[in-house]
Parts: C-alpha cells; sequence; structure tokens
C-alpha cells in the first residue's frame, strides 16, 4: 500500500478535477451543476469521515454496551413485559466485550514510510553485493522480493477497476 | 483555433490563395498529447483541395509526461517517408511558438485506414487480414530497423531526445548510459518506497545485460494501437515521439507486453511463418530469442516508467492537480505487479 498518496489525497484531486474540468463545462443544467457541487460535498464529507471512522466506531460500540449495562441498573425491578424485553436486550449486549481503541494512523503511516525508505536503501547495497560475487546477496534478495511479491499483489487486487486503461481505445 | 490553424496550412502550402477549416474535434484517447482531426481547404490557382489533417499538440510542461520536441517528431517522420518503405502519415509541419496555439504543436496527415486494430483479433469483423496485416506490420519494423541512422537522422536528435546523456558511440555504452539514467532517475520517480520495484529493475536489467546487437532506429511504442490498416497492408505507423537510437529488441519487447494486456495477438503473426518473431528472425537473420525479448520488456517498461511515474511525483507535489496523473496509479499498479512477474518474483505468477 502506498503511503503517499494516500486515499485522502485521492479523493481531494477527484474534488479538484470536478470543479477545475467538469463544473466549467456543465453547460446551463441546473441539475448536472447541483448533482457536481453535491459530488463535491459527499467526497468532502467522506474525507472527514475517514479520518474518524474507526475511532468513532470504537467509541460508539463500548458506549452502546454501557449504556445497555446502565440501563439494566437504571431499570432497577421494574415491572412489566415492556420492562422484561429491555432487560433482556441489556443482558445480551451489555455482555458483548468492549473493543480497543484502534491504533494511532498518523503514527503507523509513519513508520510504514520509514520501514519501506529502509527497505528501498537496501537494494543498492544487494546489487552491490551481488555484483562482487557474494552469492548470499541474491538469497537475501529473493528474500526482500518474495515480501514485494505479495504486496503487489494485494495493491493491485485493491486499485484495478476493470480492464484496459480510460482513454486508450 | 480555426484562424491559427487556417494560417499555418497558409504557411505550408506558399502558393494558398486561401484556407477554410472545418469539422475540427477532438480526437479521445491517448495520454501524452492532445489530438484533432480538421479538414483543410486550400485554395490556389491550381484549383481546390480538401485535406484530412490532425493537429498534435503537446500539453502544458508540468501535465506532460513525455517532454519530447514536436520539430525532432515532424523532420523525422519527413526522413522516414522520403528514405524508407516505412508507411507513415505525411507531417506537414511544426509549430514550436507555444503562443500560436497554445503549446508546441505539429499538423499531419490523417492517414487512411482503421485504427481499430482490435477487429483484427478476437473474431473481429477483419480477423481474415491478420496474417497479411501482421506480415507487413513486420516488414515495416524491419525496414525501419535496417534504415540508416546517419540518414534519417542527420541532425543526431535521436540519439539523446530525452537528453539525459545517453550515448549511442556503442551498444554497451548505450546500454551502460542508459540503465544509468534510469538509476539516477530513481528519486525524481519514486514517490513512494512502494515503487521500488523500478529500483530493482533497473539493477536488475544492469546486472544482466544480453548479447549487443547493432544500434538502429527503434519506433519507440510499437504496439498494437500504434498502426492503421486496410486491405490487408499496414496503411501508416503512427505516434512517433518515443523514436530514439535503441536496441531493435526494444520494440519486440514492446510490442509482445502490450499484445498481451491489449487481449490482441500480433506476435502470433504471420502464423505460416512463425509468429511475427519468427518472421522478424527470417528478415533479419538476427536469431533473436523469446528469452532477450524477456529483458527488453522489463527494459522497455522501465523506459515509459520513468516518464509516467514522474510525472505522478509531480502531481503528488503540487505542481499542478490533473487528475490523469492519480488515474495513472491504476494502471501504475498493475505495471510494477507486472515487472515483479518479469523478474520471477517468488510467487507471482
Amino acid at each position: 500500500m502506498n503511503s503517499s498518496p494516500s486515499i485522502d489525497n485521492l479523493i481531494e484531486g477527484v474534488i479538484h478535477a470536478i470543479g477545475d474540468e467538469l463544473l466549467p463545462n456543465l453547460g446551463d443544467s441546473p441539475k448536472a451543476q447541483a448533482t457536481a457541487a453535491m459530488a463535491q460535498s459527499v467526497l468532502q464529507g467522506v474525507r472527514q469521515m475517514l479520518e474518524v471512522a474507526d475511532q468513532n466506531i470504537a467509541l460508539d460500540h463500548n458506549e452502546m454496551v454501557a449504556a445497555f449495562r446502565q440501563m439494566a441498573d437504571d431499570l432497577g425491578e421494574a415491572e412489566g413485559d415492556a420492562a422484561d424485553r429491555v432487560r433482556e436486550r441489556c443482558a445480551q449486549y451489555g455482555a458483548v466485550a468492549e473493543v480497543p481503541a484502534p491504533p494511532d494512523r498518523e503514527a503507523i503511516m509513519a513508520t510504514h514510510l520509514e520501514l519501506g525508505h529502509a527497505l528501498e536503501a537496501t537494494l543498492p547495497d544487494l546489487d552491490e553485493l551481488i555484483r562482487a560475487g557474494e552469492e548470499r546477496g541474491q538469497t537475501a534478495l529473493d528474500t526482500l522480493r518474495a515480501h514485494l511479491a505479495q504486496r503487489y499483489q494485494r495493491d493491485a487486487a485493491a486499485i484495478i477497476v476493470g480492464e484496459g486503461m480510460i482513454g486508450r481505445g | 483555433m480555426d484562424d491559427q490553424l487556417a494560417d499555418m496550412v497558409a504557411r505550408l502550402h506558399p502558393d494558398a490563395e486561401g484556407v477554410d477549416i472545418a469539422d475540427f474535434a477532438p480526437i479521445p484517447g491517448g495520454f501524452s498529447r492532445e489530438t484533432f482531426r480538421f479538414d483543410a481547404t486550400v485554395r490556389s490557382a491550381s484549383g481546390t483541395e480538401t485535406l484530412p489533417m490532425i493537429l498534435r499538440k503537446d500539453p502544458p510542461d508540468a501535465v506532460a509526461i513525455l517532454q519530447t520536441s514536436r520539430l525532432v517528431e515532424h523532420e523525422l517522420i519527413e526522413a522516414i517517408r522520403a528514405n524508407t518503405s516505412v508507411p507513415v502519415a505525411r507531417s506537414y509541419g511544426a509549430e514550436m511558438d507555444p503562443s500560436v496555439f497554445g503549446e508546441a504543436a505539429m499538423i499531419i496527415e490523417r492517414a487512411p485506414g482503421n485504427g481499430l486494430t482490435s477487429d483484427l483479433f478476437n473474431g473481429g469483423r477483419d480477423e481474415d487480414q491478420v496474417d497479411d496485416v501482421c506480415g507487413h506490420l513486420c516488414e515495416a519494423l524491419v525496414a525501419l530497423h535496417q534504415a540508416d541512422i546517419a540518414t534519417i537522422d542527420p541532425n543526431e536528435s535521436l540519439s539523446d531526445p530525452r537528453n539525459v546523456g545517453v550515448d549511442v558511440s556503442s551498444w554497451d555504452a548505450y546500454m551502460d548510459s542508459t540503465l544509468e539514467y534510469y538509476i539516477s532517475a530513481y528519486d525524481e520517480v519514486s514517490y513512494d518506497p512502494a515503487v521500488m520495484v523500478l529500483l530493482d529493475s533497473f539493477l536488475t536489467l544492469r546486472r544482466t545485460k544480453p548479447r549487443p546487437l547493432p544500434l538502429v532506429p527503434v519506433h519507440g511504442d510499437f504496439n498494437p494501437a500504434n498502426f492503421l490498416y486496410a486491405d490487408g497492408k499496414v496503411t501508416a505507423l503512427i505516434d512517433w515521439e518515443n523514436s530514439r537510437v535503441g536496441d531493435p529488441r526494444e520494440d519486440l519487447g514492446w510490442m509482445m507486453m502490450m499484445d498481451t494486456l491489449s487481449n490482441t495477438s500480433v506476435m502470433a503473426h504471420p502464423a505460416d511463418k512463425g509468429g511475427f518473431l519468427g518472421y522478424y528472425n527470417e528478415l533479419t537473420g538476427l536469431d533473436i530469442t523469446v528469452e532477450e525479448i524477456g529483458y527488453f520488456i522489463l527494459f522497455g517498461t522501465a523506459n515509459i516508467a520513468v516518464p509516467v511515474q514522474s510525472a505522478i511525483k509531480r502531481r503528488q507535489a503540487g505542481e499542478h492537480r490533473e487528475l490523469l496523473h492519480l488515474y495513472l496509479l491504476q494502471p501504475s499498479a498493475h505495471g510494477l505487479a507486472g515487472m515483479g512477474q518479469l523478474m520471477g518474483y517468488p510467487g507471482m505468477v
């Protein structure tokens, strides 16, 4: 996975393209103009949601579990079918395990980038070893390549949409 | 735009008494240049003639993927037209003053023939022509590769068209200097360590050079989409902007790779000659092997990867806001995986 451009960079690029290339050329159709502007707004919303989505989902999860536990205490011995149904849900969902807070994405991305640069810097050194006749340099290169092979296959599967290239017939 | 086109066509036809431009329209497809079709009607004392033409225009510098010269392309096309049997569309002239069309541009003939070459394959409407067309395409490539470099490139514009220090004084010098260019350009193209397969490929190419062959003029983007055909013959090889002096196996390697990516089968024809490579070897006696072609698939991929990845990096650095360069991440992901496959990365099939 690339550290750069990030998913946020890509969405931002689409927002700019809608503003720079599409909106000025949509003609007089109010619906087309509004749709393009709404598309920009939705994409900006996605950018903002992506920043906090994992963290908020975990927070929501733990707060919902806590709410069920608290509601069970709040109802106490209240009587009636409705109270029984709530207590039943509280017993079921108050028992759900809490989830840990997601790791700091920025810190992970920074380390990801640092590790990548370190592997990148290793390639010329392995090349130097191989050219000097050190066979173990080739073995180490094969190890690095085995990692890259898995990574490129994952990346290609994640990013490629359809076949061929738009604009190439 | 019509006025500027009419002025240029008039300059190219000194006897013209008037020029009318009609049906100006963009031609979709292609990433490196903007192309437009139009008809120019030239009125002169000898009569009136309507010429089908194409305007081929550079994009702005920051956005450009390949930084090449329209004047060099014009001179090359005309030299090939005058001195070889390679079918090309006539180039009428280049306008290098960006104030005229917004950027440097050239005007070429809109050659006859079908450019939808997929019609030749996979049950397409012209499948019966495929052996004849591919045979002629092979003969055209051989004619290009056998052309005298000094004759078609008297100004040595094709020796180092990117101006990056390529030395064509010998095959070894060409390969070493080109690979040095790739390796030294890595910092300019690496927008993220995830593209390190490029660096691996450059270093691997340097360690595993094949046997030398004489340097020749190469097309530089010889692929299944870059020719027109009609009645079993190639009517024009098109898109000469990446031409240069190089190894003949570069064109064969690029065709082999693009043939696979395009789901065409140029390399399988003409079938009765052992396919494209078999016929090429018969015509040239070079006995080029599939293994050698494999090396030059990687070499050619590196050649195009440098400007493409560099363009993505300029977009990422904020030099412009074109979406194309972000979109290129998708085919690029495919290309990077393909490079790993070409180098035999473990587990990549």
